[in-house]
């Protein structure tokens, strides 16, 4: 039998584009840990020019070429582009959250989102309120409603769209932060690392002042 | 003896009342830092600051608490911001080699009273020893499991795990101050100090030791966890805020490098799609299955979307008249059907009649009405009829009928 039969799911989700990690594929995420497997997935997608890769943390798995042709880089092109293009408005939203929910840190894989939280802590302060919309607005998010709950909702959904949230409930507004946070977190920390961004490095002298 | 014990007794527990009666001002006191003197009358005032509960620093107008009442209170609820760790063994240790000798000496001249004294306060320097480090190791369970809790900012949280792990270091060097050879040698040939000084404090440290290891091992995690915390947070506002400075910046051409970054070379999606395949015979079963079921879903769905349909119109001929003069002449015409078989008793069918009278109407609208108009029928009338519909299959392979004509006839009264 086929060692990889069982494994028909995975493989459509890995090739669907998809990242893999312990919170959007428990199950999944537990068995591409095991090396022998990843092997045999690679060896079946050789001719498909795909590996398994996964990001420095191992925090997420997904699909890389093999073999890196014409048709590779010009796709890797454009998709670095368009994270990019979604880079600013991610990250805001990542400290729009943070200080409107009082956490002591960036949101990570595992963590819940309540929107209705989001929504009222909001609501309270003109300038959350005014740092939301300017981001609803954003070409990434594209919402063009005017109230909180509408554009606090249109966030989600894109962020949902693009694998950095996961709504295990369709009819409950709670969201919990995939693995893919991770990934786009340390490819921004390979960028600065890269082009030489300088990025102070005294944490607290806002605290201070 | 017994006189200074009794007097001690009775002024501790005067003194332990006192606090207790003023429970609510003190504990205030300690949560504000001092206490209004206006809140006790002056005799309490007075009795507060003899007690040594109290003082009345010259600098300031308030009555702050003694910090060992501080303490006692910081220990009472768990408040790790004000609680304190003494780590220091060195002090305790002294106690007890000094103890240990005026015990012995006491023993030597037949003084038992004093020597009993003594050893009583060996015990305690014992029990204080040991106490003092599971109090510490409580403290440090307690802020370790409580995510450092009673700070707020994520860099107080770093500051306090490294205050914790000072203290871990001090209460470890503390530990290792105690030379087991020397109890040994303390309570040589006394099987009383033995138990005490080797095989109870040995018995307690062994367990203390191990606590502290593993307190140390979780604080350097958790340390490891903050740090990566504050990391991704300064990375995440520091790289938002150049991107908001450089808005035409533009990241290097990654993917046309002769080696493409790790995190860059992520695969295009593709799916995995098939479509239905006839050339497996053992697979037509299945295939014909899945065929009569779409098909049933579609009958289905037309059905609805008629039904819809027709409320659709119902709706519009409430506001548009016209529509709704057509809507009677299709339901007069109809009518003339019926009354036509019953005169004629022999059974014309509905095309033939539409045709023959040259009526507008489509033939499947027609068909529609003479249905509906047959259902419509009460019960009793409808059995004076008797409706044939000509209908054929579409398909082989599903079972949808098409009626293409109906025929109506006079059934028996």
């Amino acid at each position: 039998m086929n060692p990889l039969l069982q494994h028909g799911p995975l493989l459509e989700k890995l090739l669907a584009g998809q990242f893999i990690c312990a919170v959007t594929e428990p199950e999944h995420y537990q068995r591409l840990q095991q090396e022998a497997l990843r092997e045999q997935l690679d060896e079946y997608l050789q001719p498909l020019n795909r590996r398994v890769a996964q990001n420095d943390d191992t925090s997420v798995f997904f699909l890389a070429y093999r073999h890196i042709d014409q048709d590779a880089r010009e796709h890797m092109k454009q998709q670095l582009q368009v994270v990019m293009a979604s880079l600013l408005p991610l990250l805001e939203w990542l400290t729009y959250v943070q200080e409107a929910l009082g956490h002591d840190s960036v949101l990570s894989p595992g963590d819940i989102v309540k929107l209705q939280e989001l929504i009222l802590k909001t609501e309270d302060h003109p300038s959350l309120q005014q740092r939301l919309q300017a981001l609803a607005k954003d070409k990434f998010f594209n919402s063009q409603a005017d109230s909180v709950d509408a554009q606090a909702k249109q966030i989600a959904k894109r962020l949902v769209e693009h694998g950095y949230l996961q709504q295990p409930h369709k009819e409950r507004l709670f969201f919990t932060v995939t693995g893919k946070m991770d990934y786009l977190l340390e490819l921004v920390r390979f960028i600065k690392d890269e082009e030489n961004i300088p990025l102070e490095e005294s944490p607290q002298q806002e605290d201070l002042l | 003896m017994a006189e200074p014990i009794s007097g001690m007794l009775s002024l501790g527990a005067e003194r332990l009342a006192l606090i207790g009666k003023h429970a609510q001002t003190l504990m205030k006191g300690y949560l504000q830092g001092e206490i209004d003197p206006d809140a006790f009358s002056e005799s309490t005032r007075r009795k507060l600051i003899d007690a040594r509960v109290l003082y009345h620093p010259e600098d300031s107008f308030g009555l702050k608490l003694r910090q060992p009442v501080t303490q006692l209170i910081a220990a009472l609820v768990t408040d790790e911001a004000r609680r304190q760790i003494h780590a220091d063994v060195a002090e305790k240790l002294e106690t007890i080699r000094v103890r240990v000798e005026s015990y012995r000496e006491a023993r030597r001249r037949g003084d038992y009273v004093k020597a009993d004294l003594q050893l009583q306060v060996i015990h305690e320097t014992v029990y204080d020893l040991t106490g003092q480090f599971e109090e510490a190791i409580h403290s440090l369970w307690h802020r370790l499991n409580s995510n450092f809790g009673f700070v707020s900012s994520l860099s107080d949280k770093i500051r306090e795990n490294s205050r914790a792990q000072e203290q871990i270091k001090r209460l470890l060097d503390g530990i290792s101050l105690l030379n087991f050879n020397e109890m040994i040698e303390l309570a040589e040939g006394n099987p009383v100090l033995r138990k005490v000084l080797v095989t109870r404090l040995q018995n307690h440290l062994d367990r203390h030791l191990a606590s502290l290891l593993e307190v140390q091992k979780r604080l350097v995690e958790l340390m490891g966890r903050f740090r990566e915390q504050q990391a991704r947070g300064l990375l995440v506002s520091q790289m938002a805020s150049f991107l908001r400075q450089h808005p035409s910046f533009v990241v290097g051409d990654y993917a046309y490098r002769s080696q493409v970054p790790k995190l860059v070379n992520c695969a295009a999606p593709t799916s995995v799609t098939a479509a239905v395949a006839l050339d497996r015979r053992a697979d037509s079963p299945e295939i014909v299955g899945l065929v009569h079921q779409l098909y049933k879903e579609l009958a289905l769905k037309t059905a609805k979307s008629t039904a819809s349909a027709n409320d659709d119109v119902l709706t519009t001929t409430a506001s548009a008249p016209e529509v709704e003069a057509r809507q009677q002449q299709l339901k007069a015409d109809a009518e003339q059907y019926f009354l036509a078989v019953l005169e004629n008793k022999a059974g014309d069918s509905a095309i033939d009649y539409l045709v023959t009278q040259e009526l507008e109407w489509s033939p499947e609208v027609w068909l529609f009405q003479i249905l509906a108009e047959f259902a419509g029928l009460p019960q009793q009338q409808q059995r004076m009829f008797v409706l044939e519909r000509s209908e054929y299959e579409e398909q082989w392979f599903n079972q949808v009928r098409v009626i293409d004509d109906v025929t109506l006839r006079l059934g028996r009264l």
